[in-house]
């Protein structure tokens, strides 16, 4: 049970991600609040400091730092598109997180000097000013500096963000998941066996003991067996197919039992994937509903293929029944329902499940990833 | 001796009750039947005095076969299943009894002792089908003969249906069928909402109404959609205008 959740757990993460955009857009707008106050912050600081210093142009201080706002808000900007699209898959291992955007540090860095510069230089001079600074050297030194500690400070704080939401969308995805598989437990269980089924067989014992003392002994035995079968302990999800195939057998047995001369059943079996692990019952409401759609209904002669074989790496169950067919306003039953549910639980977006219609009959068809089973 | 009939899908169930049934010195099994049309016909050609009818029949199910069944001339009905709660409960007011899958002998000594006190009660047999008819969608589909044989039709199909003595013929598009019932019992079967009696003897499906041409002495005519033309009598017209104008 623990390595099948923890498998769950670990495979649908793909589903996760469009889950998780969600949740870091509705906290980028903190970020850019946080990011305004910042900078409002810086400003105010430097314009301070430059009265201080008994400076008297206000322009000159908003201009500077505004400037250097301008740039590092296109910076973030870059990062919570690009970046986040390329770099976000790695929030699981911040070493590398951190790696990949550091590596731009440079780029930054001399773009931060030239562009910036630039400007400040152009813009004095369209006053008829000249932009004085320390030598170039000392302030590529200075500024870099400067952006590394301050590119380290909102990566930082980007991180915590991104990483708490990420692991918030996980989380959520987590409990849908968990949710998902006790219910499907649930369902299974519940429609493992239909209460109709056991009733009819009981009833056809009931008959045969006054005609046929062997056969009613022979099927009390088989409901047995299916009895003990069915009320073993959940625990194990996977069975081997051979057992999987033995409890439909034992089914079928008792059914033809019952309608010996209205149904014929095949068996296509490649017996190479006896040994592949499929979810325990699995097939179990497909053939009830082979029996009870058509067998049960209909006045005809029906047959029903039962199959597992193999499709590259994947094992591909069906079951497929002459003497029945989906009406036009046709909704999914319960049993195929369960099918899909725990074949999604168990192996996400690796397994499928549909059924098809046509003339001559309905098939239903699961297609799941074909492993060793490993008790 | 009373007549029985047995329909059920499974020859082991049948063979048990049948047995059972001989047993009694009282009790002639007229007829056994594997599926529900046959059960139909069988009830139909041998009118048995009581019919135990399995639920879960090919063709139709139990409740469909009695669904189907002209009130006034139904057996006694005994159901028989193995697991329905919904029909169960609806059965515990009105059957004569029904029978849980498996039984055994004393409970059906029980039943035969219900069914021996209550034979030729109409008002019984009525009410059994009565109820099958609200579980069933007996209003959608109606049982009619086709050569030797039984067959459904969708009462959608039905233009018109005309009484004869103890026969109605039941005219859909492409053919008519005669039907051993009487039409009170058949409107009630098909109910109010999609048929309306327009003369003592006659009954249209208000879809095929085209047109209400005037007679003299305030008779009218009803144009149905095959062109064919009906008296609406004096008694019926108030009922059916106000209806079509609805």
């Amino acid at each position: 049970m623990a390595a099948i959740s923890s498998e769950a757990a670990a495979d649908p993460l793909a589903g996760g991600l469009t889950l998780e955009a969600g949740a870091i857009r509705r906290s980028d707008g903190l970020l850019y609040a946080l990011w305004g106050l910042f900078w409002v912050l810086l400003i105010v600081i430097a314009a301070r400091d430059y009265f201080h210093g008994g400076g008297q142009q206000l322009w000159k201080p908003l201009f500077w730092e505004g400037s250097s706002a301008v740039f590092s808000t296109l910076l973030l900007v870059l990062q919570r598109t690009a970046g986040r699209r390329s770099y976000n898959r790695w929030l699981g291992e911040p070493m590398k997180w951190f790696g990949h955007h550091l590596k731009w540090l440079p780029v930054c860095a001399l773009g931060f000097v030239v562009v910036v510069y630039g400007v400040r230089h152009g813009v004095y001079a369209l006053l008829g000013q000249t932009y004085r600074h320390e030598p170039w050297a000392f302030v590529i030194g200075y500024e870099s500096l400067k952006l590394s500690l301050f590119i380290g400070l909102w990566l930082g704080v980007i991180f915590s963000f991104d990483s708490f939401a990420h692991w918030r969308a996980q989380q959520q995805h987590l409990l849908a998941l968990q949710r998902a598989l006790a219910e499907s437990r649930l369902a299974a269980l519940s429609s493992q066996l239909r209460p109709h089924f056991f009733f009819n067989a009981l009833n056809t014992i009931s008959a045969l003991m006054h005609l046929d003392v062997a056969r009613a002994n022979r099927l009390l035995t088989r409901l047995g067996e299916l009895l003990r079968a069915s009320l073993q302990p959940q625990g194990k999800d996977l069975v081997p197919l051979a057992e999987e195939l033995r409890l439909l057998e034992l089914y079928t047995q008792i059914m033809l039992e019952r309608f010996a001369d209205r149904v014929t059943i095949e068996w296509r079996i490649d017996h190479a994937l006896l040994t592949r692990g499929v979810p325990a019952m699995l097939m179990q409401p497909l053939v009830e509903n082979a029996f009870k759609h058509a067998v049960e209904r209909g006045r005809q002669r029906v047959h029903i293929e039962i199959a597992a074989v193999r499709d590259g790496g994947n094992l591909v169950l069906s079951v497929r029944n002459t003497g029945s067919s989906l009406p036009p306003d046709f909704h999914e039953g319960v049993g195929m329902r369960n099918c899909r549910e725990r074949l999604q639980v168990l192996y996400g977006e690796a397994a499928t499940a549909w059924l098809n219609g046509s003339a001559t009959g309905v098939e239903a068809v699961l297609v799941l990833p074909c492993r060793e089973h490993s008790p | 001796m009373i007549r029985a009939l047995l329909a059920d899908d499974e020859w082991a169930a049948r063979a048990k009750l049948a047995l059972w049934l001989s047993e009694q010195g009282d009790i002639d099994v007229v007829a056994q039947c594997e599926d529900g049309i046959v059960a139909a016909e069988a009830i139909s050609r041998h009118a048995p005095e009581v019919a135990f009818l399995d639920i879960q029949m090919p063709g139709l199910t139990g409740l469909e076969v009695a669904a189907q069944l002209e009130q006034g001339e139904a057996p006694l009905l005994v159901f028989v299943t193995a697991y329905d709660a919904h029909a169960i409960r609806a059965f515990e007011l009105n059957a004569i009894d029904y029978l849980l899958k498996p039984f055994d002998k004393d409970r059906l000594l029980l039943t035969l002792a219900r069914v021996r006190g209550r034979i030729r009660d109409r008002a019984a047999a009525a009410s059994a089908v009565a109820t099958a008819r609200a579980q069933t969608h007996s209003s959608e589909r109606l049982l009619v003969p086709d050569g030797g044989q039984l067959q459904l039709i969708e009462t959608a199909t039905i233009e018109w249906i005309e009484a004869d003595d103890n026969y109605v013929h039941v005219h859909t598009l492409s053919r008519t069928y005669l039907l051993r019932r009487t039409l009170q019992d058949l409107l009630s079967q098909l109910g109010e909402r999609q048929f309306a009696r327009i003369h003592k003897s006659a009954a249209v499906n208000l879809t095929a109404i085209r047109a209400l041409a005037p007679l003299f002495k305030g008779d009218h005519e009803v144009q149905l959609g095959s062109g064919k033309t009906v008296r609406l009598s004096r008694r019926y017209k108030d009922a059916l205008f106000a209806r079509m104008q609805r």
